[in-house]
Formats: structure tokens, sequence, C-alpha cells
């Protein structure tokens, strides 16, 4: 700890000569805006995680932080309200806050703004965020290895294209072990609605699928009930293993205090310039969770094996050859996919049976 | 002010101070500076009491708009769901406007306007063809216009810059109310205030307020008031959902600049509890609605100053009506109760 | 499987399971208002008691005292509606979601230690029915048996009726109303312990998303007849599961309005019951202390 600051301080004697973001003495007041509950035990958790590890890594900071803020212009009030109780920094949480956090940052240029998920930036706005389909592959390829019906079915709540990325990574990576997997998609409609979740899951299960995966706000539910139900499940956001032991096959979480750390240092520093900053599974940011009892020891390999190539640069998900759900071929192969049609990916891969609607 | 409302008021403040107290206590937390802080939250800064007087509009508005219908003795908690029809009926106009700019504001608030009216106008045909309790109808075409909000941003009208996230395109310049200075207080506030001075001038001074207030406690008398209760039944309910519409339009095009879901954020049903609590009287009605609006505004403040979940918040407004009307109640007791 | 397959396999069960929570909250909303009195404040009630029976389970892990207690729970909260309307005189609507309010607030306060926490629920029996799948079926008949042909169902039906006449048979109504309110809470609070402890397994704020709220109006479309409330309660889970089944067999009907329709349903029944209510208000079985509510 002493080291940090040690640093720290050499770091502002370096950089007193900057503009715009001049390092400060003081240890900052970040602000912290959450969508949902803070204890979702879901995405939102993963987030105040992050805060609480910033946090302990650099004392004396203040945080503050505020849940259950619509994507409305209701945040732009919270943020304002966090700038004036002295926030220098604010990480707006979710993909809706924005357009708010880029009007917000003209009108408070010396407040940087970290927005998790988005596609652009402003002078003092940086976005982050973190790809999580190569684990999502890898999590679709333990599900193919363990799934006897060759079903999988998929719990998601809006058709947006972090969900349906997650959906076509999930699918693809079930149909390199076995190709004639399909993946059924049910959207709740709603970020957290247990009841449905739960039915979601139930209704699943009863058309004959035995692995389930979801992007909602916190797993939590369709796990529990593919747990109880005896099929599998596959986590997101948070590592559901003490949820579902027995149903558990592996997941997607997130990691996100030390790339949010990274962030408030450089920012601290004087070094940050705005851009895209995105982790992956290489820098620790997604994790994949360890697997559950009932993947086979040659599927574990295999996974493993991906994986490594996946980190070694030598395998991308996102390249052909890729058919869409009507048929037709979109990538050739060894084509890779453009970061447009990735950042807005509203189609699905053949296999998958549902709408994007 | 009567001496008997000022009585009551002080006794449900009491009351209310008393029953936060202690569920602060019970969280641990010194009610003092809970106190301080919701009131520095809600209006220690001109900043804060601007943020106070934007939640307060929609809540007041949709207060109105309860209360119109309740003079004739209905009970309507259908605000809601007129404000989303009034959202998406204005949103509509935006969108498939093709007439001159100038008139593009006008236009855009009539329709939401009128969006509210006739979501209005269905619960209040449904009761007078078919003796539907306009109570639980209204209830329900508040899921299916939230819903229908839903659907449509999701779909329809989605925006096609917004790279698969549901909103409609953002509303032009020209289309938005009219704020003041720097803060995001606009005009819908001031129509507010106007439209609750006349209401209050129509439903006490006026031939047809002192009607309604006859057909309230015995709806056989429409002869004697040369009002028919059915006609009565569509205008109450149709002037309430102008006002709701209003609101949603307000909230849609100048406080979010667009279409999305959960626009409305519950100012509909506090509305309804606003209106109830002031007895349905169109001042106090005015004074609650700013005081609830500026409770609810200084929830995140609370949550930042005193490190306090968001259900505190919720709760200290669920008290704050649990006190109000048990230590009001007991004046009032005309036929708008049940 | 063919896409009616799809639909079809576990359509009941599904439905049953989906409805028991409801059907239960239906059941306490009934008796209430058979006593004459209308509590908004359902919602509140089978949210306090989700998170008192998730925590109760949590704590001692067992299934059976997690539903105890949120039924206690529920009724607890009950007590502030019957306070507010039958002691204070208050207007019934505006204490319902007063208590609406109170509940939401409470049970997400007290809940956010048990988010994500494991229980185990009841276990699963054979069709994928549970018990209280089984309690709330059961629930019903007991329900409409002691409604219909004890001495005390019978007072509380006079009560309903008309207080002034139930005063001259010596009964006390406020007491009696009282009562009603409490059950109703006792009801509430089980149906919500039943969504959390058996249907979800976890806890997450605000999880009713509603249901308490629609089961006061299903009471109308079951017109105040406990058996009634069985094929009300039905037609609400038959919506959801449906419009969750409809997708997973890729039907073409985009997923929002299959959510719109347990509430478009709900209305269109509601719509008719009340239509035929005013043609002939006697046959609706309206208890008289709410007729002036509902058929002015």
């Amino acid at each position: 700890m002493i080291t940090n600051r040690r640093l720290g301080l050499a770091a502002i004697a370096a950089a007193l000569t900057l503009p715009a973001f001049a390092a400060q003495a003081a240890p900052p007041t970040i602000g912290y805006i959450y969508v949902g509950p803070e204890k979702d035990f879901g995405y939102n958790t993963s987030m105040d995680v992050g805060r609480q590890f910033v946090q302990k890594n650099l004392p004396g900071t203040k945080t503050l932080h505020v849940e259950n803020i619509p994507e409305t212009a209701e945040v732009e009030k919270v943020m304002e309200r966090m700038i004036r109780s002295g926030a220098r920094i604010i990480f707006a949480t979710s993909y809706g806050y924005l357009d708010y956090a880029i009007s917000l940052g003209k009108k408070y240029p010396k407040v940087a703004f970290l927005h998790a998920g988005g596609l652009k930036t402003g002078a003092n706005v940086g976005t982050y965020w973190a790809n999580s389909d190569d684990a999502m592959y890898l999590a679709g390829m333990a599900a193919g290895a363990v799934s006897k019906s060759g079903k999988l079915g998929f719990i998601g709540a809006f058709p947006i294209p972090q969900v349906v990325r997650s959906i076509n990574a999930f699918t693809l990576g079930a149909q390199s072990v076995n190709p004639q997997v399909t993946t059924t998609v049910v959207w709740t409609g709603g970020w957290l609605l247990p009841p449905k979740e739960a039915e979601a899951a139930n209704s699943l299960i009863d058309a004959g699928i035995d692995v389930i995966g979801g992007q909602v706000d916190s797993p939590m539910t369709y796990a529990q009930t593919a747990e109880k139900r005896g099929v599998h499940v596959v986590g997101k956001d948070v590592d559901v293993s003490h949820l579902a032991p027995k149903a558990v096959l592996t997941g997607a979480s997130w990691n996100w205090g030390p790339m949010m750390l990274k962030l408030v240092k450089e920012i601290e520093a004087g070094t940050w310039k705005p851009s895209h900053v995105r982790g992956d599974m290489k820098d620790g940011t997604v994790v994949l969770d360890k697997f559950g009892p009932a993947v086979p020891e040659a599927a574990r390999k295999t996974i493993l094996a991906k994986k490594e190539e996946i980190l070694a640069n030598k395998f991308k998900v996102w390249a052909g050859p890729l058919t869409t759900q009507d048929g037709k071929p979109l990538l050739a192969a060894g084509a890779p996919m453009p970061m447009e049609q990735l950042e807005s990916m509203q189609f699905f891969v053949k296999g998958v049976i549902g709408t994007v609607k | 002010m009567s001496r008997s409302a000022v009585r009551d008021a002080l006794r449900g403040l009491l009351l209310f101070l008393v029953l936060a107290s202690t569920f602060f206590l019970l969280i641990g937390r010194d009610p003092v500076s809970m106190f301080g802080a919701i009131l520095t939250a809600a209006a220690g800064s001109g900043y804060a009491v601007g943020e106070s007087l934007v939640r307060a509009t929609p809540i007041l508005l949709c207060a109105l708009a309860t209360l119109v219908p309740a003079r004739l003795g209905l009970i309507s908690v259908g605000a809601e769901g007129q404000l989303y029809a009034g959202a998406i009926a204005g949103t509509g106009v935006m969108i498939a406007w093709a007439g001159p700019p100038p008139l593009l504001l006008p236009a855009v608030v009539l329709g939401g306007m009128a969006g509210g009216a006739l979501w209005a106008l269905l619960p209040a045909l449904l009761r007078n063809a078919a003796g539907v309790n306009e109570t639980i109808s209204t209830l329900m075409l508040n899921f299916v216009a939230a819903l229908a909000v839903t659907w449509l941003v999701y779909g329809a009208w989605k925006n096609p810059q917004s790279q698969g996230w549901p909103a409609t395109v953002e509303f032009p310049d020209i289309a938005r109310l009219p704020t003041l200075g720097d803060s995001r207080v606009h005009a819908g506030l001031l129509i507010a205030l106007a439209a609750a001075v006349l209401l209050a001038w129509l439903l006490g001074r006026t031939r047809w307020g002192l009607g309604l207030d006859v057909l309230c406690s015995n709806p056989r008398l429409d002869s004697v008031t040369s009002l028919s209760l059915a006609r009565q039944v569509l205008l109450t309910m149709a002037v309430g959902g102008t006002l709701a519409g209003l609101a949603g339009i307000a909230e849609a095009s100048v406080v979010q600049g667009r279409l999305q879901s959960d626009l409305a954020q519950g100012a509909g049903l506090s509305g309804f509890l606003v209106a109830w609590l002031a007895g349905n009287r169109v001042g106090r009605t005015v004074w609650i609605a700013l005081g609830v609006g500026a409770l609810l505004a200084s929830g995140d403040g609370l949550q930042m100053s005193e490190r306090v979940p968001s259900s505190v918040t919720l709760v200290v407004q669920g008290l704050l009506f649990v006190a109000a009307l048990g230590a009001a109640a007991h004046r009032d007791r005309g036929t708008r109760h049940v | 499987m063919s896409s009616v397959d799809i639909v079809l396999a576990g359509l009941l069960v599904s439905a049953l399971r989906s409805a028991a929570p409801l059907l239960l909250a239906l059941l306490g909303e009934c008796l209430t208002q058979r006593v004459g009195r209308i509590n908004l404040g359902l919602e509140g009630q089978m949210l306090v008691g989700a998170v008192a029976g998730y925590a109760t389970v949590a704590a001692t892990g067992s299934p059976w005292l997690g539903l105890a207690g949120g039924a206690v729970a529920g009724a607890l909260l009950s007590t502030v509606f019957g306070w507010l309307t039958v002691a204070a005189g208050a207007n019934a609507f505006a204490s319902g979601l007063a208590v609406w309010m109170l509940g939401l607030g409470l049970s997400a306060y007290l809940g956010t230690a048990f988010v994500g926490v494991r229980i185990e629920g009841f276990p699963l029996w054979i069709g994928g029915l549970t018990p209280t799948v089984a309690l709330a079926l059961v629930l019903v008949p007991l329900t409409a048996l002691w409604l219909f042909r004890t001495r005390s169902g019978l007072r509380w039906r006079a009560v309903g009726e008309s207080e002034h006449s139930a005063r001259a048979l010596g009964i006390v109504p406020w007491r009696v109303a009282l009562s009603g309110i409490v059950v109703g809470g006792l009801f509430s609070g089980l149906g919500g312990a039943a969504l959390s402890i058996d249907i979800t397994r976890t806890w997450a704020e605000g999880m009713t998303a509603g249901r308490g709220l629609v089961a006061v109006g299903l009471v109308i479309v079951a017109r105040w007849n406990p058996w009634l409330c069985l094929p009300a309660a039905l037609l609400f889970g038959l919506g959801e599961a449906l419009a969750l089944r409809l997708q997973a067999a890729d039907s073409a009907v985009a997923a929002h309005l299959l959510h719109m329709l347990p509430y478009a349903v709900s209305l269109l029944v509601f719509t008719l019951t009340c239509a035929s209510l005013r043609r002939d208000p006697r046959s609706g079985g309206a208890p008289a202390g709410l007729r002036a509510v509902f058929e002015r």
C-alpha cells in the first residue's frame, strides 16, 4: 500500500504539466451507478464487486454508489449530484446511460466518465467492456459435449446485440462438438423477472432441452430451476456453482475490478485518454468458471485446449464459415466479422430456434 | 386551509416522523441525520429544487387526472396508462410529422393529450355500456399501455441507429417543450399549475363543478343538475386523460428525449395517492404532489450521503402515505370514500 | 418435437405451477372482499411473505416453516391495512396502495441479505407438481366449504352484505372485517412464500410483478366464489405459460404481444363478467357491502 502511494505521488510530480486530467493529490471520489439492485447476484453485483476492489486497492478512495437508477434522464440527475458531491470519476455501468454520460460530459469537462459497453466516446468520456463471447463459446462446447438430447436452451431478457452475441457464440461452441445441436431462445421481456425465468426454464426443459444458458440480470433463478429439474446449466455474470452444484457445467463470469483499478490509476496519473477499453479472458476481465462434475475429463481437455488457442490468438470465434438462421452463408471460411456487424448483431446463426424481434 | 385541515396535516406529519424515526433506528441509522439528508437532497440547493420540481410535475398532472373523475365518484387508477398512451400518441406524431416545422411542437403536445384522453375514454365507455368497474379496468389497462410501449420501442419504432438498444429516435429540439434556464424544469409544470388553477375554479365555483358534487352523492339527481351521468363519466375521464397524456408526452419529449420503457416511473400511482390524500381538493393536491416529488427526487441523494439502499426511500414514501392516511381520515366522510 | 407438442407438453402443470401462488392470494382476497373490504395492498403482502418465507427456509432449512413464516409476515402487514381502513376509516384504495408501497420497500430492504442465497425447497413430485400446488388446490374446497357451510362463514358473509343488519344479529362488524383482512394477509403471504420457496427458489426485490394487483381484479372474475377462484387463477397461469411456450415453439407472434396476453385475457373476462353482473346483479354474488363500489 505504501508503495502504491509513493508511486502515486511520483506520478503526480511527473504529471503536473499535463492539462485536463492533471493528477490530483488527494484520493479521488468515484461514483458508481447501477441500473438494478446492487445485490442482485448478477450483473450489478459484478460491477459492485469491482467497486469494492478499487476501494480496497486505492486506500483513502471514497466511492459513492447508487442503485436502481433507470436508463432515463434520472441518471443524468444522479451523475450531476455525484459530481456536486465531489466525484471526479463516474462509472456508468449500464448501456442505456451512454447518451446521458456524453451530454453531461460536455457540461463537466474535468470529470472522467467511464461507460460500460458503449460505442461512442467524448473528450472526457470513455467506455469499458469485456468480450464474453469467447467464454460463451467455450461454455457452449461444454454444453454440446454434455447434452444428451442435443437441444440447448437460452433465456434472454431482450434481443439486444450483447445477448444475441452470447446466444450465437454459445451455439457455435456447442456445434463444434456436436454439429446437430439446436438452441431454443425464449425472451422474458425484463432484466429481473424470476417467476418468468423459472417458467421459461421449465417450459424449455419440458420441451426436451437439457442444458440451459441465459443472459438476464441474474442467473440464479434459472440455475436453481435447472438444479431442481435435474438438467444442466451454464452460468453468466457470476459463478453459479454454489447454487447449482450438480447442474453447473461452467459459465462466463465478470471480474471488473482490475480493469476499473487500471482506469482509475490512469485517470489519476493523468495518462488516461478516452477510448474503447475492451477486456477479455486473457487479461482476466472475463473468467471461464471452473467445471462442474458433469463435464467429462475428455471434454475438459478439449475445451481447455481451445481456450489456449483463443488466448494465443490462433482461433477466432467470429470468423467464417458462418451461416445464418435461414441457411444463407454470411462469412466465408476464415473471413473475420467486421466490427460494426459484430457490435450491432441482430441475427441468429443456423441452429438457433427463435426470433430476434 | 381550515383549522381542522391544519390539525390533520400536523397530526399526519407527527405520525410520519414517529414512524420514520422508528424505522431509521431499527436499521441502525440516526433519524436526525436521515431527515436532514432527505431535506438537503430534496431542496438543499437551487439545483435540487429544480430536480424536485421535474419529478413532481408528472405526479401533479396524474394527481389532477385522478381528481377530476373522483369528483364524480369515479375511482380511476388509470393515470399511468394514460400517461403512456399520451407518450405513444405524441411520439407517433413526431415520427410521422410531415407538416411545417413550427407546428410540430403544438401537434406533438395535442397528440399527447389526445392519446391520454382516448385511453381514459375506453374504461369510461366500458363503464357506461357494460357496467365495468373503472378501478379494475384502468388498473389492467395500465399494464397493457406499458407493455405497448415496450412492444413499440423494441419493434416498429426502434431507432435503427441505436444498435439494437430499445428506444425511439430522439425528439428534435423544436418538438420539445421549453425548459427553464439550465435546469430540466419544463413548461409542463406551468401548464400543470395553470390547469390546477383552472380546475379549482371550474370544480368549486361553476355550475358544472357543483353539479358533479351533486351527481356524486346521488346519481339519480341528474335531472336537477341537467347533467347526464353517462356524459359526465366520459367528460371527467377524458379531462383526466388529457392531463395525464400531457405528462406522458412531456416526459418523453423533454425529460427523456425519446420514448422508452418505464417512462412513468410510478407517477400514475403516486398521483393517485396524492389526490386521495388531498381529499380530491385541488389546492392540497398541488402541495402534496410537490412534497412527494421532492421526496422521490431525494432518493438517490439519500443513497449517496447516508449509504442506504434504494428501498429505504420506498419505505419512507410508504410510511408517509400510511401516516397521512391514518391521521387525516377522520375528516371528509363523504361518498367519495369507499 | 413438433410445435404443438412443445406448447402442450406440461402446459397444464406449468399453468398450475404459475397459478398456485396467485390462487392462494386470490382466495385470501376473496375472503377479504366477502367481508366487504377491498385490499390493493395484496401485492405488498405477497412480497413480504416471499422474503420472510425465503429467509425462514434459509435459516431453518424447512420449506414448511418457510411457508408458515411467509403467511405470518403477510398477516402482519395486512394489519396496517386493517388499522387504516377499519380503525381510521381511510379510503380503501389509497390505503391498499400505501400498504403495497410499504411492503415493496420493506421486502426489498430485508431481502438484500438473501439474494443469491441457496435454499433447498420442496422435493419435486411426479408430473412436476409440488406441495404448494397441492396446498393451493386443497385450500379451494376448504375455503368454499367454510364460507358457505359454517356458521362463522355465514357471519362473515352477513357482514359483507350489510354491517347494519349484522350488528342487529349481534355480530361485531369491525372484528369480522379485521379478521377478513388478516386472513387475507395470511393467504397472500403464503402465496408469496410459495412463489419464492417453490416456484423460483430465489428472492429478488419486487418479484411478484403485479400478481397481487391482478388478484384483486380476478376476485370479481371469480364472482367472489372460492370455487371459481381456481379457474380464474388458472386462466392467468395459462396465459403466462402459453406466452413462454409459444416462444419456445418458435411462433411468429412477437414476444412483447405475448407478454400482454395474461392481462388482456383477464381484462376481457373481467369486462364480460361486469357486463353480465350489471344485467343481473343478484346472480353475481357480489357482497352488497361492495356493491356500492362495483355497481354504481
